[in-house]
């Protein structure tokens, strides 16, 4: 797919991701949009049939389920329900999701563990060709579960784990380097036997050929890649800031969101 | 107990492809058959529970069938979260195991005491927890853990041979009959029991497994008979099987003269010592359950 189709598809999910938060009077919405481009690039474009996802940075699902309706895995009436009474779509993760993404996620901190674990399986049951991608938070870089995860999927030579960090550099009330300092940095990943790289975590091109270089490796270290990203990417009221994590769309807010994404991905 | 735990692990694991054993760095002396046996299906996953338990689940999640071992208190405590929501919530096949139940680790100090752990385990869904009273149940109870599809825990505690003739393992078994008072003691406390059989005309239950999922009807049967009942067991009163038996008493409205209950009290003098020590401290040992005995008559 073309450079314009994608942003085609930018607009097209982003535009349908604020929509389903407007309606829902849901948060959490700078963190789906910090990560909406690295999940269309990874399941959209990456991923091959028997790959599996865990999504550790749950509170960003809106994306996740954005993503899964548009490969069909979860319908338009089912998506309508997120965060009514009575849904399926809570706003983490829920445990039969879909068999892509496998595990509810919600407390920060699970997510490598259980993809270090599902690599492992994969290793034992020779699907040497599966990959498990783990989407993880730079704020969850703060949980120590984050880095026991790490050394045994170093240890155990995990090639198969594929890590993503939506390093948007806010979390919950601070900036990540006023809080622990920065917590996910490439010499840290680097120390700990990960093969890492950096990406813009918002452009396709530095995306896609991250991943062309690490599915080449012959490296038998995990990998890790550092996606730079901006927290509420894409709505000019939003960007950096750490109420994105917070604010509910009024309808001039929704109006001016959908404003802000037509005019970001005009073709 | 950890010796037969450690031959019918290895028998099962032989007999499953997808058998994985996780220690976290802990066995010394107990588990080189299971590395020699399993090589890379042996897996010392470090002084890191947390990411052990998790991993545990993302590789029962796959089709593995992962044992998980440390000690009773690191493996129940530091784990509660991975547990509930990673193996509990899916109802993953991931079996948790504990050694040191109670005050099984002695000098070693209340961080290795593990006597809040069926609390907190039986407040989680899909999880069983067995409680071995003796040796012999430890291949039995393993077998069913096994066999099942669902979350285990096994808390083990050593304890001594003993050459009563031993009821078929169940949940709740009868081990031995009298007329004047009941006695029910989790797990391995029915051998500071035996002793005293003999002399007291005791109907003596032993429960190995928690939460109650299972008929009470013999052991209701026995305090509607003998009106006074004792109940034993190395775990704290709040949670433990003592309140659980109560309130099932309860329901079925069975009228009793004089309940007397001894749990697990934490430190009452502030001192330390071995497992037997603290029996004692708690009066959990034989002449504990004998002063008991006596006031019960009162």
């Amino acid at each position: 797919m073309g450079k314009r189709n994608k942003k085609n598809l930018q607009k097209k999910l982003n535009k349908k991701l604020l929509k389903l938060l407007y309606n829902a009077k849901a948060g959490h919405i700078g963190c789906c949009l910090s990560c909406m481009d690295i999940l269309i690039e990874t399941f959209l474009f990456q991923m091959g049939k028997k790959d599996k996802f865990i999504f550790s940075k749950g509170h960003a699902v809106p994306a996740l389920y954005i993503i899964l309706n548009e490969l069909g895995e979860l319908s338009d009436k089912e998506l309508v329900t997120f965060h009514k009474d009575g849904t399926k779509l809570l706003a983490h993760p829920p445990k039969d999701l879909s068999e892509i993404t496998l595990f509810p996620t919600g407390s920060l901190g699970h997510g490598l563990s259980l993809a270090a674990g599902v690599a492992h399986a994969m290793k034992f049951k020779n699907k040497s060709k599966s990959r498990v991608y783990c989407l993880i938070s730079d704020g969850e870089c703060n949980e120590g579960q984050v880095w026991e995860a790490a050394q045994y999927a170093a240890h155990h030579k995990l090639d198969n784990l594929v890590v993503l960090v939506d390093n948007n550099g806010l979390q919950a009330i601070a900036k990540t380097e006023d809080v622990l300092g920065d917590s996910s940095t490439k010499e840290k990943w680097d120390a700990f036997g990960f093969e890492t790289f950096v990406a813009d975590g918002h452009s396709f091109d530095e995306l896609e050929k991250t991943f062309r270089t690490f599915k080449k490796s012959k490296n038998d270290a995990p990998k890790i890649i550092i996606c730079n990203t901006i927290k509420g990417y894409g709505v000019s009221f939003m960007e950096n800031t750490v109420e994105s994590h917070y604010t509910i769309l009024t309808k001039e807010l929704y109006e001016q969101a959908i404003a802000d994404i037509n005019k970001k991905y005009e073709s | 107990m950890k010796a037969e735990f450690s031959q019918t692990l290895e028998k099962i694991g032989k007999r499953d492809k997808d058998f994985v054993f996780l220690t976290g760095d802990l066995g010394f002396n107990a588990f080189e058959n299971i590395m020699q046996t399993f090589g890379k299906r042996f897996i010392n996953a470090g002084v890191a529970e947390q990411n052990m338990v998790s991993v545990a689940a993302g590789m029962a999640r796959m089709g593995l069938q992962p044992w998980v071992y440390s000690i009773a208190t690191f493996l129940t405590l530091k784990t509660f979260e991975q547990v509930r929501n990673d193996v509990c919530f899916l109802n993953l096949p991931v079996k948790l195991v504990g050694n040191g139940g109670g005050y099984g680790y002695g000098i070693m100090g209340e961080t290795h005491h593990a006597l809040e752990d069926l609390a907190i385990y039986t407040s989680l869904e899909n999880l069983t927890c067995y409680v071995p009273a003796f040796s012999e149940d430890v291949p039995t109870i393993m077998q069913k853990m096994y066999k099942s599809k669902s979350p285990a825990y096994l808390r083990l505690t050593n304890v001594p041979k003993t050459q009563i003739k031993l009821p078929i393992y169940a949940p709740l078994r009868k081990i031995a009959s009298g007329n004047e008072v009941t006695i029910v003691a989790l797990g391995p406390l029915v051998h500071e029991v035996l002793p005293l059989i003999n002399n007291n005309n005791i109907d003596l239950f032993c429960i190995s497994e928690l939460p109650v999922t299972y008929s009470l009807d013999r052991l209701i049967t026995s305090v509607k008979k003998t009106k006074r009942l004792l109940i034993l067991e190395e775990h704290r009163r709040e949670g433990g099987m003592g309140e659980k038996v109560l309130s099932r008493l309860i329901n079925h409205s069975v009228a009793i003269n004089k309940v007397i209950h001894l749990y697990a009290n934490g430190y009452p003098s502030g001192l330390y010592g071995s497992r037997g020590f603290h029996l004692e401290e708690n009066m959990l040992n034989s002449s504990g359950v004998k002063k008991a005995l006596q006031s019960i008559h009162e």
